[in-house]
């Protein structure tokens, strides 16, 4: 049994481990050859050298997994538990951190933040790179260019080039500024002023809309057309198609790009800290949760807390892919299920 | 094979030096320091074969790093068997380097540090006590002025940074439109009063679109020169020294003239660019601002470009009421982490940097104005010397003349005070908080922040 198992056919090489009460599944693979090999030296089934093989070509992840990101996320889950500057070795502390964070007023603020950011941010995202999207899926001459020209932003707008030239463009002397004061319109400090900061920062993502664009593209090429035609002959107009046809065809995409989007949302910092220079301002209006965790552990040299505020952010953002998850099934139509 | 001298070494030093050499023999190497000091020996004291390789760690870009680079290849040629390896990186970033450095024991063995974060390392008992190299003869700091070595001691006294460059901050003022104004340049010893008399004065006469002041009341630097200037302390050990009443003073002066419109307003403040060649200052928006003395060249350079013809220059801060200086030196130096295995060479680099020739000469005061008095000198007499560097070490001869305050640093100063300070000051002058309710929190988290810091 255990060479059929391991794959090993039963050939002359096979029968004398049997005979010589040797494990069979180090015993031969191939036709013959194994017959000629020393028959002190174990030898490997199929199924075992390729599961070897499949390990080998997996080592070099796994190590980066296990070193690079398992280990440093349970080690960073133990620092949650305990007072650490960088300077001196990790003090136990219990569940110091987690209780200081109910109480840090600032904490407070960056999750107001954030949720500001996400709640915004996120339809705007999915709403613009739809319609884009819907708009491209046509027949129209110099198609690709457009589609091209549409996805670069989503190349280069988290970057530091872009943050930056953000931060010129919404200056009180910035070319927004100028345009508005062509069409006889009087600007604002837009990164300067509380009221304004965090929504030139939705801007700069909702502008990022290239990923989402592709897959709702990519979606929209697979509606089968027949289905438009018969929605057509039942008298549906061009809105009812889309509410009736597109949107429960596409929903397992919306699906998708809400999970990715939100969750990227929850994780954005380089725009809030590059437009603000690092300090969440003007009065931590643009205090991203992300930025408020790196000023705490590289700024403030408070380790222990901004493991424990990374840890938090990992539960709530679980929670709401498990939440998500848990709701697809009311209106996520998959197209198996027609 | 033992090329090193060292022409600024003292008689003793180099008598030491050549009988270390000679103990030594030929290993590609020399030896540095004069007699020990009592109860100080061998690396504690600087004192062994300079060999090997240090790694040196420094802020800058460009121009800096180049003449930083500059000064190691002489080090290294005036030292055989020495290697210096650079580690250098943006200021913005090079602290959270230099703690993940420190995190793994693996810092430099020589790190640039500041007076406002020395504490930060020092109170861990990160750094070496470099006095018994100094009483060694080790690292000769003889030509820098007590005061001015003073910025580079921990709270405990200890030497843990030999200062060599001293950076100050100056009020920069926009000459031609200030003479527009028909307000001049403020007279030698104003005081705070005459000060804010003056931008009132200046912003009666001033063009649309042009602000006197440049809104100041979140920049911690102008805080710390006004408590100085009272005459008070900013610290005392790792708690606050100076009052809630002064605080809520000066915040309340800077909210009286933001209102009347004096400076400019809260929202351009914050959207303000952090380099000096974009500040408004510099293109002409604002006729006064505390800029470092050591910027002055690039600033008149921008201005030069937005604002043809307008010229800038500048001047020591107000005094306190009773004449007292409220210019505080900011200095840069050099320490040795406890960690480093090689002390003679890194004490050998430091005492070099500070005391060649040669090295001086090409560095010439690139992170503010040499510390070394005779270099300085030396410097100044060049008369290629560009006008704007020669006015700016020019003001820091007259402010060491005046023998400025210096301020100790707590440990956790710069993590919990000046981003602070800033939001505090936005807090109020952005969403309208309370002035003496902000000053009581912002001094009570910063009590209870510096306490846990130690």
């Amino acid at each position: 049994m255990s060479s059929v198992r391991g794959g090993a056919p039963r050939t002359g090489a096979a029968a004398q481990h049997r005979a010589a009460g040797r494990d069979p599944r180090g015993g031969s693979v191939g036709t013959g050859a194994g017959a000629q090999r020393d028959p002190g030296v174990p030898r490997m089934s199929r199924r075992a050298r390729e599961a070897l093989a499949a390990y080998g070509f997996l080592l070099p992840w796994l190590v980066g997994l296990v070193g690079l990101t398992l280990g440093p996320m349970l080690y960073s889950l133990y620092l949650s538990f305990t007072r650490y500057d960088l300077l001196t070795p990790p003090e136990w502390s219990g569940l110091d951190n987690y209780r200081a964070m109910l109480e840090d007023p600032r904490l407070a603020k960056s999750v107001e933040v954030t949720v500001v950011y996400v709640a915004v941010a996120v339809p705007a995202i999915l709403v613009v790179s739809l319609a884009v999207a819907l708009v491209l899926s046509r027949a129209m001459r110099f198609l690709p260019f457009y589609r091209a020209a549409f996805y670069l932003p989503s190349l280069v707008g988290a970057s530091v080039a872009v943050s930056l030239l953000w931060r010129h463009l919404f200056a009180g002397d910035g070319v927004v500024n100028a345009l508005l004061r062509a069409v006889g319109v009087q600007g604002r400090t837009w990164i300067g002023d509380p009221d304004t900061a965090l929504y030139t920062l939705v801007l700069l993502s909702v502008w990022t809309f290239g990923s989402p664009m592709i897959i709702f593209l990519a979606g929209l090429k697979q509606v089968p057309r027949d289905l438009y035609e018969a929605a057509e002959v039942d008298g549906a107009g061009p809105v009812r198609r889309f509410v009736s046809v597109t949107l429960p065809l596409l929903s397992p995409l919306i699906f998708f790009n809400v999970l990715l989007t939100t969750v990227n949302a929850f994780q954005a910092f380089t725009p809030a800290y590059v437009v603000s220079g690092g300090t969440g301002g003007p009065a931590d209006s643009t205090l991203f949760y992300t930025l408020y965790l790196y000023q705490r552990g590289f700024t403030q040299l408070d380790m222990g807390y901004a493991s424990a505020m990374a840890w938090a952010l990992l539960v709530v953002l679980g929670a709401f892919t498990a939440a998500m998850f848990a709701t697809a099934r009311f209106w996520v139509h998959y197209g198996d299920e027609r | 094979m033992f090329t090193s001298h060292r022409p600024t070494r003292r008689a003793t030093g180099v008598a030491a030096g050549l009988l270390a050499l000679a103990l030594a023999g030929c290993t590609g190497g020399t030896s540095v320091g004069g007699e020990p000091a009592e109860g100080a020996t061998g690396a504690d004291a600087g004192q062994g074969e300079v060999t090997g390789d240090i790694r040196l760690s420094f802020w800058g870009s460009g121009l800096r790093v180049e003449k930083t680079n500059g000064v190691s290849d002489l080090f290294v040629k005036a030292n055989p068997g020495v290697t210096v390896t650079p580690n250098f990186g943006d200021f913005s970033a090079y602290f959270q380097k230099l703690n993940i450095e420190a995190t793994s024991g693996n810092l430099p063995c020589v790190v640039q540090l500041q007076g406002r974060q020395l504490n930060d390392y020092a109170g861990k008992g990160l750094l070496t006590d470099l006095q018994p190299m100094v009483d060694s003869g080790a690292i000769d700091v003889s030509n820098i002025p007590a005061e001015v070595l003073d910025t580079g001691r921990g709270t405990d006294g200890k030497l843990y940074e030999v200062p060599y460059g001293a950076a100050y901050d100056s009020i920069m003022v926009n000459t031609t439109l200030a003479e527009q104004a028909g307000v001049g340049v403020p007279a030698e010893g104003y005081t705070w009063d005459d000060f804010v008399d003056y931008v009132q004065r200046a912003d009666a006469a001033l063009p649309e679109g042009v602000a006197a002041l440049n809104l100041g009341g979140g920049l911690p630097n102008y805080f710390i020169e006004y408590v100085r200037a009272h005459g008070e302390e900013l610290f005392d050990g790792s708690e606050v020294a100076f009052t809630q009443d002064r605080l809520v003073e000066f915040w309340t002066m800077w909210e009286q003239l933001r209102q009347a419109g004096v400076t400019t307003t809260a929202q351009d403040k914050s959207a303000e660019a952090t380099q000096v060649e974009q500040s408004y200052v510099a293109t002409g928006r604002a006729v006064v601002d505390n800029k470092p003395g050591n910027q002055l060249g690039q600033a008149r350079g921008a201005l030069a470009g937005a604002a043809p013809g307008q010229e800038l220059t500048t001047i020591q801060l107000p005094s306190g009421p009773d004449g007292s200086s409220g210019t505080v030196l900011f200095t840069s130096g050099w320490s040795i982490p406890r960690t480093c295995d090689n002390v003679p060479t890194a004490a050998a680099f430091i005492d070099f940097w500070v005391n060649d020739h040669e090295a001086n000469a090409l560095f010439a005061s690139n992170n503010g104005a040499n510390t070394n008095t005779v270099e300085l000198d030396s410097q100044l007499q060049d008369p290629a010397l560009d006008p704007s560097t020669r006015h700016a070490l020019e003001l820091y001869q007259q402010i060491v003349e005046d023998e400025p305050p210096t301020v100790l640093y707590p440990a956790g100063y710069q993590a919990n005070f000046e981003t602070a300070f800033t939001r505090a000051y936005e807090d109020i002058s952005l969403n309208g908080a309370d002035v003496r309710a902000t000053a009581e929190t912002f001094i009570a988290n910063l009590n209870s922040a510096l306490a846990a810091a130690q």
